[in-house]
């Protein structure tokens, strides 16, 4: 459905001058969001914290590679000592999944049906790490207008699931930037219930990177669990040449 | 008129004081016996407005199902120990009976025998005599009652062993059935990898949420098990029967008993015979059921043992919170009898004063037994609250009749300008703060509105007993001492010293001087209370509101901790089994729910029971036709050994996955087989069983696995193939502590329990959101989660009107008597001001509001407006330019009155129920506030006035 690393991602091919000022579209908006989010590659690295079942608080550091718009991702943990390269590739947009564990030295394929599922114990869905054009392809927006939202003028866009679409939310309410296409907030609604939000993602401290405005940090309020993640990046790169090699099974161990 | 009646009571008094004394006695008399019916109840659901849907269900289950009133025994040690505990517990337990009727019944017995003799004598109808023997049979029949109906501790073994696999999710199914395919040791172990690692993001998904990481857990322990037992045949060494039956159970259908996740606690549930409605029997119940487990731990002394659940909590708080209140009364006994001796420099007075109190406290218990008749949580501290108030009625008349005394008055005239001057005071105080209270009654909450009545009417009745009790007992003391004085025994009587407060009397004669200044100054410290106010927070928190120390309450943090589960759990009944499965599942589907357990768990739908048909047959098939081979070859061997090191790293891999994706749970399990990846000491079993097999002979190894194959694969295969029942399940079939446990005994409402999936008392925003949703399922829905936030809304809402309503009443009253509205704002002024300083010094002394607390806001408009009262009669009395006598001498009898007050309130902090110590603290800076108003802000106002007349 959505990228993390799509959202986070660049306004390369925006022209503001042929916006501003003019009557636009939803369909029109999030074109420009996906546009943006749909950076060629990606590197970063990225401290996340979880909150574990007995509630305790856990933080990660990983470094993360995507190639084609997210379209393949790969996570590899640098931190703590009992994660060290453990590594998740995801590939086809997160429908196959798989694992490597350097204790037992072995690769595993996870099952689709992940897609799903939260992501190593975070407030994120596999399928919010990676799912390429699905606001285009997977739901019908529209404008419902324009809004002030932490601080910046935005509009306002409904998006709301396709017939016969297999994805985790009813519909979404993006807060969209005006200035720069970035998706500031999105209120995610329950596959079942349209009218209950599951979860809110909000993006902090915009910085330029590489000519890209980009959320340093990244938190997921699960409103159902109320537990949070939050994923802060370290450092980030975008279009970077990355071999296509390294989306592999065999480069998964390494 | 009202001076005609006081006049009269007087003359009363001091001519026939021992009719006034009989009059007394009679009414004692009968207010002790209206008293003996009084009873308490200590639940939360008591302080609801009755018609309140959540009391009415939890009323109903508590009545209906046998399941919701228990006693749990938490028990602590070696899990070997424990097992054996509770093995031996079980059956004592059911042994227990309850004596507490017998020595009543057999009075009563005995009564009817000599009235048999009676008309057996008077050759009576025999249709008579046979009544009375057959009351005489109902009677013994309540004799040494069993207490205890069912012992649960372990699951329905016997039902899972026959129904097993149709309670399997079809997914769980799908994915294990291979592990049930193969009897044989070798190929038991390559099915358990391939399921392993065909299911791993399976499991991942599955130990995604509570209920599915327990399923994990309960997964590995098994394994943890035959890792264990392997070690044993690896070895070659004896494995009993037993020890082979117990790992298979084990790996079918998981550990029997209730054990904690890291194995060092156990609980039993003892269902008694009674529910929590029979008093009674709650006392006498837990400690029947509490001495035979003490008994017990006489030969356990390696493990803990301890009560808890409904029951034992409900005794608990009950026995203790009584008690603790008789020794808070004492204290505080104690501390106004010292203060007012030491402040009047007398003894008998006090102790009057005192004996009167107790009298009116009597007839107060006895006005509540009539009008309200049970106590709840928070009238239980009515005599601690009437103890306070109540002393200052004594106080007033003692100091008023010792100062006609001693101003040479005779006994009658003295009476008389008493109860002129101080009476007249005394009733319209008395009856102001009645009404105060009183107006709780227009709350719904039967917690505030009782405790209006309760100590409305109470402190009534204080004031008759002031009125008709002491000023005799004065009288014929008087009498007394005047006799003993006539016979030249005693001292001559002396002019009492001046008592009065003169360093009082100076200070507010300066701040009335220095009106501008002093006002000014109350206005700043005003403000600093309001901004101190506005900081105060509201304590949602139930637990900080229970009693501290007593083990039932500790117990239920053990069941928290040990087994994370959290007691206060809502309830629902659903009227069909198929209500009470959309029930459970739509609970389920709620991010605030961590688990839900009702009938369903046993009972699944017909459709899901037919979907799950094809698997158990495809089980049944491959089972029936595998063979139990007697002995493992040496190629077999090698391949255990691979499955055994292929297992490790399954286990590993899932550690990993189960830490990165934050599931301790799953963690700590795979800890206690594989050990911890960061602690090489940590112990491997699976590791510690490959070096004995690697250590030992070929043949040794090949002997032991082949008795494995003798004696735990033919019991496998046989439990297997019991497991593979398809016959659908019926309720019928049902065993009954299951069904007692999830239905009513007319066996057509279906109870449903809810599990919050976080920490309800330390995370209010969660409290709310879980009583949100699960009220958003069902409107049923009851237990203390939602009773407990209905009781924080309804008291919030209602202590607001009760204060705006007390404060009209209070107001009209002291119009009514001053006669102008100016003096009753005036004598109001000091008290409107002294709230924002209670609410101000209960933050700056680190207070917060908490639903008994909060209750504190209307009762002190009652009580603290008494000050304000009294100067202002004594103003309107002496006139101008009298504010140093006024503050001297009635400023003395209110810091006098409120000292006792304060120490009465002030006594509750000692109270085992830290509620009671909340309401005590809030009201004794209350106290002090409308003291500390009243001596600062009057004089100045009565200077300002005085000198703008």
């Amino acid at each position: 459905m959505k990228n993390i690393f799509k959202i986070i991602g660049s306004i390369v091919v925006i022209f503001p001058s042929l916006v501003f000022g003019q009557t636009v579209t939803g369909d029109e908006i999030i074109a420009k969001v996906n546009e943006l989010m749909n950076q060629k590659s990606s590197y970063a690295v990225v401290k996340m914290n979880i909150e574990t079942t007995s509630g305790q608080q856990r933080t990660f550091e990983y470094e993360s590679w995507s190639k084609n718009g997210g379209e393949k991702i790969l996570i590899r943990y640098t931190k703590p000592r009992r994660a060290k390269d453990q590594a998740i590739l995801m590939l086809n947009n997160a429908d196959d999944i798989w694992a490597f564990f350097p204790r037992t030295n072995r690769v595993r394929k996870l099952a689709t049906h992940a897609k799903k599922q939260k992501m190593q114990g975070s407030d994120f869905s596999y399928e919010d790490m990676g799912s390429g054009n699905a606001f285009i392809t997977d739901f019908d927006a529209k404008l419902l207008g324009e809004e002030e939202i932490e601080n910046y003028d935005c509009y306002e866009l409904e998006l709301k699931r396709k017939d016969g679409v297999n994805s985790s939310y009813s519909r979404l309410i993006i807060w969209v930037i005006k200035k720069n296409y970035v998706p500031i907030v999105i209120d995610y609604y329950d596959e079942d219930d349209p009218e209950s939000r599951v979860k809110r993602l909000v993006q902090y401290d915009i910085q330029n990177v590489d000519g890209i405005p980009t959320g340093m940090k990244i938190i997921m309020y699960n409103k159902q669990n109320n537990t949070q993640t939050s994923m802060e990046f370290l450092d980030i790169k975008y279009n970077v040449k990355i071999d296509e090699d390294l989306f592999t099974e065999r480069r998964l161990r390494k | 008129m009202r001076e005609k009646l006081l006049k009269k009571l007087a003359a009363l008094h001091t001519n026939h004081p021992w009719r006034m004394l009989l009059i007394v006695f009679v009414l004692t008399i009968i207010f002790i016996g209206l008293s003996e019916r009084l009873s308490v109840t200590m639940r939360w659901s008591d302080l609801l407005p009755s018609d309140d849907r959540r009391t009415i269900q939890f009323n109903q289950i508590i009545e209906k199902f046998v399941s919701a009133t228990s006693i749990i025994v938490v028990v602590q040690g070696e899990e070997s120990r424990m097992k054996q505990f509770a093995d031996e517990l079980a059956p004592k337990l059911l042994t227990a009976v309850d004596t507490s009727q017998n020595s009543k019944i057999d009075q009563k017995v005995s009564e009817l025998n000599e009235k048999i003799h009676e008309l057996k004598d008077k050759d009576s109808k025999q249709d008579d005599i046979e009544k009375l023997l057959a009351e005489i049979a109902s009677l013994k029949a309540k004799q040494n009652r069993p207490i205890i109906k069912r012992v649960d501790y372990k699951t329905e073994v016997d039902f899972l062993k026959n129904h097993g696999l149709m309670l399997m999710k079809e997914n769980d199914l799908r994915n294990l059935k291979d592990a049930f395919t193969d009897p044989n040791l070798s190929g038991f172990l390559t099915n358990l990898n391939n399921s392993m690692e065909k299911e791993y993001i399976g499991q991942s998904e599955s130990i995604s949420t509570r209920e599915k990481e327990d399923q994990a857990v309960m997964f590995l322990d098994g394994i943890q098990r035959l890792v264990k037992v392997l070690e044993k045949y690896g070895q070659n060494k004896k494995v009993t029967e037993s020890e082979a039956k117990t790992l298979v159970d084990k790996l079918l259908i998981g550990e029997p008993y209730f054990l904690s996740y890291d194995e060092k606690a156990l609980v039993m549930n003892a269902i008694p015979n009674f529910t929590m409605f029979d008093t009674d029997l709650l006392v006498s119940g837990t400690e029947a059921v509490q001495s035979i487990l003490d008994e017990q731990l006489k030969k356990y002394p390696d493990l803990k043992a301890g009560l808890t659940g409904f029951v034992p909590i409900g005794h608990d708080e009950m026995v203790y919170s009584q008690r603790s209140l008789g020794y808070t009364t004492l204290i505080a006994i104690i501390a106004i009898l010292a203060l007012l001796i030491i402040s009047l420099r007398m003894w008998f007075a006090p102790l009057f004063a005192i004996f009167n109190l107790l009298i009116g406290i009597i007839w107060a218990i006895g006005i509540a037994a009539a009008v309200v008749g049970q106590l709840n949580i928070m009238t239980q501290m009515m005599a601690v609250i009437l103890l306070g108030l109540g002393i200052d009625f004594s106080i007033h008349i003692i100091s008023g009749f010792k100062e006609w005394r001693a101003a040479g008055d005779s006994i009658g005239v003295a009476m008389e300008k008493t109860f002129m001057k101080s009476g007249k005071g005394v009733v319209t105080g008395a009856l102001t703060t009645a009404l105060a209270f009183l107006t709780m009654m227009i709350s719904s909450s039967r917690g505030m509105k009782e405790m209006g009545i309760v100590t409305g009417l109470g402190l009534l009745a204080i004031l008759l007993t002031t009125m008709l009790l002491l000023p005799t007992i004065l009288t014929l003391w008087e009498k007394f001492t005047v006799w003993i004085r006539s016979k030249g025994k005693g001292e001559a009587y002396q002019k009492t010293r001046d008592l009065s407060f003169n360093f009082l009397g100076k200070t507010c004669e300066s701040l009335s001087k220095h009106y501008l200044f002093s006002l000014t100054a109350v206005a700043i410290v005003t403000i600093l209370m309001i901004w101190s106010a506005t900081n105060i927070t509201f304590d949602q928190n139930y637990l900080n509101i229970e009693p501290k120390g007593l083990t039932s309450i500790e117990l239920q943090d053990t069941i928290i901790d040990k087994f994370d589960l959290d007691m206060n759990y809502a309830l629902v009944i659903g009227d069909s089994v198929e209500e009470s499965r959309t029930l459970a599942e739509d609970y389920r589907n709620l991010g605030t729910v961590a688990r839900t357990e009702d009938i369903s768990l046993y009972l699944p739908s017909d459709l899901k029971q037919k979907k799950r048909i094809p698997h158990i047959r495809d089980i049944k098939k491959a089972m029936k036709f595998a063979s139990v081979r007697s002995r493992v070859s040496a190629n077999e061997l090698l391949k255990i050994k691979q499955e055994i090191e292929r297992l490790e790293m399954n286990i590993m891999e899932m550690q990993d996955m189960a830490y990165i994706g934050g599931q301790d749970r799953v963690d700590d399990k795979c800890k206690q087989i594989i050990g911890s990846p960061t602690n090489s000491d940590s112990k491997n079993l699976i590791k510690q069983l490959l070096n004995i097999l690697n250590n030992s002979s070929i043949n040794q190894q090949i002997q032991g696995f082949s008795h494995f194959q003798k004696g735990v694969s033919p019991y496998f295969k046989k439990s297997v193939m019991q497991m593979c029942t398809t016959d659908p399940i019926d309720l019928n079939e049902l065993p009954e502590s299951i069904i007692d446990r999830y239905c009513n005994q007319s066996r057509n409402k279906f109870l449903v329990t809810v599990y919050p999936a976080g920490s309800l008392w330390t995370d209010s925003d969660f409290f709310r959101r879980f009583v949100d949703d699960i009220e958003s399922v069902s409107d049923k829905v009851t237990g203390m989660p939602p009773v407990f936030r209905a009781l924080i809304d309804i008291i919030g809402r209602e202590g607001r009107n009760a204060i705006f309503f007390t404060l009209v009443i209070v107001f009209g009253l002291l119009w009514l008597d001053f006669g102008k509205p100016k003096y009753a704002l005036m004598a109001m002024v000091p008290l409107g001001i002294g709230v924002f300083w209670m609410v101000g010094l209960m933050y700056l002394t680190g207070q917060q509001f908490t639903v008994m607390n909060v209750m504190g806001l209307p009762m002190i408009i009652g009580i603290g407006i008494d000050d304000g009262v009294h100067i202002v009669h004594r103003w309107l009395h002496e006139g101008k330019g009298k504010v140093r006598t006024i503050f001297a001498s009635t400023g003395k009898a209110i810091l006098l009155t409120s000292l006792t007050t304060m120490l009465a309130f002030g006594s509750l902090i000692f109270s085992i129920w830290r509620g009671f110590g909340h309401l005590g603290a809030a009201l004794f800076v209350g106290v002090a506030g409308c003291f500390l108003t009243t001596v600062l802000i009057l004089p100045g106002i009565i200077g300002w006035m005085e000198k703008n007349k």
